[in-house]
């Protein structure tokens, strides 16, 4: 397919295979970088990309397959191995020293010795040859997000490596930065002849920039072909795959369970989705949220409508916003702009126990975080937040909270621990029960359920999805934040995709093709 | 299960045997160097702590003021916040009991004087409050901090005679000290079996029985627990960080401040504020609350052990060892008694992810 391309490559991953417990992260993965050409390798969350990128630069040992650089097989034990070898990688998270020069940072990690003289004009000198215009002797914490980017390049290429990785490198930059850096890489690095593989989750990005493409899909390669000619649509399809069809099947499972039915709510869309829906009141309401951290809009004119009785999936990839919308829902952020609502009520999501005194459940992406207190008793965190209703003249009454939690342990089954047991010493899935069992039986207005899955086993993953159906079934607006695709297509009602802290579509299920889903994952909004 | 915890208690006890005897060992060692009685370091100080008559009295008298400023300690640390600076807080305490009291006589006074201690403590720790939430400053490193300012100032205090330095007429170099307090705003004490135990003591006891309650079976206690273990999960819930964080920090500090105020009334420094009074008073609380691993009723007999350190050294020191060594002795033994329960802390750090393991594996196991 690729055959345009005369020279040999430069690196050669053959039949690549790695394994964590049960989980395949890389299987049977082949991959070449060829000189002079920009090798885009697309997917989403956990379709083993960044796996393989580690592989190549010796943080993670295959289990099986190898590496052939110039057709000669090599073993990479070690980043500092791949560095020798001349694999460079451009890191997602940027590994600068605030504190640092520009061209102290540069050097850093070199073995030779050096001379400041010298070693600030090699500086200026690889800057000047990409045309990566940067003061060297500026301090590193005071540059924008694009000049440490270029920085971390400029530490790269002065290298000379042969293979240039780059891991999501615009997910901290403006749009005009990207630009700048592809037609950096584009200018520069190809001509030279070095080998550029481009890790990326924008289809945007991976249709401007490269000129071949690898999609991966839960660590197999599914397609490899040039970009010229190809669609965003052809991308986003093959990114995402056939799963859009597999849904009704897993929903027709979830139809079976016992919950759904005792609640005689057919999870069909004509019983819980599409019209009614709208006719149903807002139980929550967000405008043009705007959530600032460390200066940079995480959440950006976000607006968000729920009604009672249905499902919200918010859909997108890890990072673009979602921990940040669950933190504001759970009281842990303020808003820098904009408006939360809840049933009506303006709330102040920064004042400690707003939103759940409004009605606001949530069970959070981290328990761990800020749903649980580990070292106290399974009772205890059932009643976090209701101590009062146990209390009398601000005293606890011990037989009266153990009695509640033993009837809500019984409700939600929650097993493995009594009462009196530390909420740790609890499995995974039955500490997730215990946050759902806590949220739930305060009849909350809304349920904000972030990542509920993550992490659990088949039999709690099916608990925890009959649960929200039977959450919404029974009137609670459910919002659903997953980076599980599949997740989000089996019990959603109606789909919105966030990128970059906004969302940037809404789908009914019966909209969400895989083509419109990979677009919007990729980062295109609709123009239709 | 109690086979666990029977198997703990014993290699507590002995960790405490072992501990204790090293350090006897080394002094032993220590007095035989200086040519001391060194066979006769532990009668020394048993007798100077509980045998002789009357000494167990000292022994309580100075037991108290180090039980009420570990309870203080406590209540800080349940909230999570680490506040070292009892000494400085104490001395800061004192200085407003001594200028509310020492020109008033009478009961009255005493109770203006001990809320002055628990109200002038309070404020200093106050500051770290405030740095802490406002700056963002640690407090482990402000409250300490604040120790070193609080004995500046106290020291300027106790040079302005305006202020709280008592001038002794006729005599040429003037010493820092307060006005003596008047017999009538002195504390009290009950004769038991011939040993004078002032009622201040009695009052420690049921406000360490008053904290463990507040801190285990209140809503109040739940909720500051709540934010000490988990503050995220406290601030969602409704726990307003910054309020309930501050009260404990400054509560804290208030202990701090009525422990110095009662010690003042229970006659330390010839009832009189001088400069260096606190005496060490406000870090032995914060290693009794170490020792007592933070649980209030704990802290009463690990208070009195501390006490019974402070009065048999002294007692050691009138046998012939020299004080410096004497001081030595006592610090040697306060380190016994500080590594168990450090080593006991990491041994259950080290099982904890075992269990949570083991928990995992057994609930996998009867699921499938």
């Amino acid at each position: 397919m690729v055959g345009e391309v005369s020279a040999s490559p430069t690196i050669t991953l053959h039949g690549i295979t790695k394994r964590y417990g049960s989980v395949v992260a890389c299987d049977d993965v082949d991959l070449m970088l060829h000189p002079g050409q920009i090798h885009g390798i697309l997917g989403e969350n956990g379709a083993g990309k960044s796996t393989l990128m580690k592989i190549l630069i010796g943080l993670v040992q295959p289990d099986e397959g190898h590496l052939l650089l110039h057709g000669r097989p090599v073993s990479v034990h070690d980043p500092q191995t791949a560095a020798d070898l001349g694999i460079g990688m451009v890191h997602q998270h940027l590994s600068l020293v605030d504190e640092l020069t520009v061209w102290e940072n540069v050097l850093l990690g070199d073995h030779r010795r050096f001379d400041r003289g010298i070693a600030r004009r090699q500086v200026a000198d690889t800057a000047a040859r990409y045309g990566l215009a940067i003061d060297p002797d500026v301090r590193v914490g005071d540059l924008s997000a694009g000049l440490r980017q270029r920085v971390e390049l400029i530490k790269c290429l002065r290298r000379d490596p042969k293979i240039l990785i780059l891991d999501e490198p615009t997910s901290v930059l403006t749009p005009a930065e990207s630009e700048d850096l592809f037609s950096t890489l584009r200018a520069a690095v190809v001509t030279e002849g070095r080998a550029v593989a481009l890790v990326s989750h924008k289809l945007a990005e991976i249709l401007h920039a490269t000129d071949v493409v690898t999609i991966m899909r839960q660590g197999k390669v599914v397609e490899h072909r040039p970009t010229t000619g190809a669609t965003a649509l052809d991308l986003a399809t093959a990114m995402v795959g056939r799963r859009v069809s597999l849904r009704s099947s897993a929903a027709a499972l979830g139809a079976t369970d016992d919950l759904d039915a005792g609640h005689g709510e057919p999870d069909t869309p004509e019983g819980s989705g599409t019209d009614p829906a709208a006719a149903r009141p807002v139980v929550l309401q967000i405008d043009h949220a705007r959530v600032l951290r460390h200066g940079v809009a995480v959440i950006d004119d976000l607006c968000l409508t729920l009604h009672a009785g249905e499902i919200l999936g918010v859909a997108g990839v890890e990072g673009n916003g979602q921990r940040e919308l669950g933190d504001l829902l759970s009281s842990l952020v303020h808003l820098d702009g904009g408006t939360v609502t809840v049933n009506g009520v303006t709330a102040h999501p920064g004042r400690a126990g707003s939103m759940a005194g409004l009605g606001v459940a949530v069970i959070p992406e981290d328990r761990h975080d800020s749903g649980c207190v580990l070292s106290m008793t399974v009772a205890e965190n059932l009643l976090l937040d209701r101590i009062g209703s146990v209390s009398t003249m601000g005293f606890v009454r011990r037989t009266e909270l153990r009695q509640r939690a033993l009837a809500l342990m019984d409700e939600f089954d929650i097993k493995g621990a009594g009462p009196d047991a530390t909420f740790a010493s609890l499995s995974g899935g039955n500490q997730q029960r215990v946050v759902l069992a806590r949220e739930l039986s305060h009849h909350p207005a809304v349920l904000v359920a972030a990542q509920p899955t993550r992490g659990l086993d088949v039999g709690a993953i099916e608990y925890m999805s009959a649960r929200l159906r039977a959450a919404a079934a029974s009137g609670i607006g459910v919002l659903l934040i997953s980076t599980e695709l599949e997740e989000i297509l089996d019990l959603s009602d109606r789909i919105v995709v966030l990128s970059r802290g906004r969302v940037i579509g809404e789908l009914t299920r019966a909209e969400a093709t895989a083509e419109r889903m990979g677009l919007l994952l990729g980062g295109m909004a609709e123009h239709a | 299960m109690p086979d666990r915890s029977v198997r703990r208690m014993v290699s507590v006890v002995v960790l405490y045997v072992v501990c204790v005897l090293t350090a006897l060992a080394v002094a032993a060692v220590l007095i035989a160097m200086t040519g001391g009685p060194w066979r006769r370091v532990l009668t020394a100080l048993l007798d100077g702590s509980v045998r002789n008559p009357g000494r167990w009295g000292t022994t309580i008298t100075e037991a108290t003021p180090i039980l009420i400023v570990a309870l203080g300690v406590i209540v800080s640390s349940r909230a999570g916040l680490v506040n070292i600076g009892q000494e400085g807080q104490l001395a800061m305490g004192t200085a407003a009991a001594t200028w509310v009291a020492v020109n008033h006589r009478g009961p009255v006074a005493l109770l203006f004087m001990l809320a002055a201690g628990f109200v002038g403590g309070a404020l200093w720790a106050g500051l770290a409050a405030v740095l802490r939430y406002w700056r963002k400053v640690p407090e482990v490193i402000s409250t300490l901090l604040l120790v070193f300012v609080a004995s500046q100032i106290t020291g300027w205090l106790l040079s302005r005679s305006f202020l709280l330095q008592y001038l002794e007429k006729g005599v040429q170099n003037q010493v820092q000290t307060s006005k003596q307090l008047d017999p009538t705003t002195r504390v009290g004490s009950v004769r038991l079996l011939g040993n004078a135990v002032p009622w201040t003591a009695l009052a420690a006891v049921a406000l360490a029985v008053a904290v463990g309650v507040l801190i285990s079976r209140t809503r109040w206690g739940f909720r500051l627990t709540v934010l000490g273990r988990n503050p995220r999960t406290a601030q969602r819930i409704g726990v307003p960080v910054m309020i309930a964080g501050s009260t404990a920090l400054m509560l804290g500090g208030a202990m701090a401040g009525l422990a110095g105020a009662s010690m003042l009334a229970a006659g330390a420094s010839g009832y009189r504020f001088t400069a260096g009074f606190s005496n060490n008073v406000g870090w032995e609380g914060l290693l009794v609350a170490l020792v007592a691993r933070n649980r209030p009723w704990a802290c009463i007999p690990v208070a009195f052990v501390f006490g019974m350190l402070r009065t048999g050294s002294g007692f050691l020191a009138a046998t012939g060892v020299p004080r410096s060594i004497a001081e030595v002795v006592r610090a040697l033994l306060v380190m016994a008694m500080l590594v168990p329960p450090a080593l006991m802390t990491l041994f259950d750090q080290r099982r904890r992810p075992a269990v949570a393991a083991a928990g995992t594996l057994a609930t996998v196991a009867a699921g499938g």
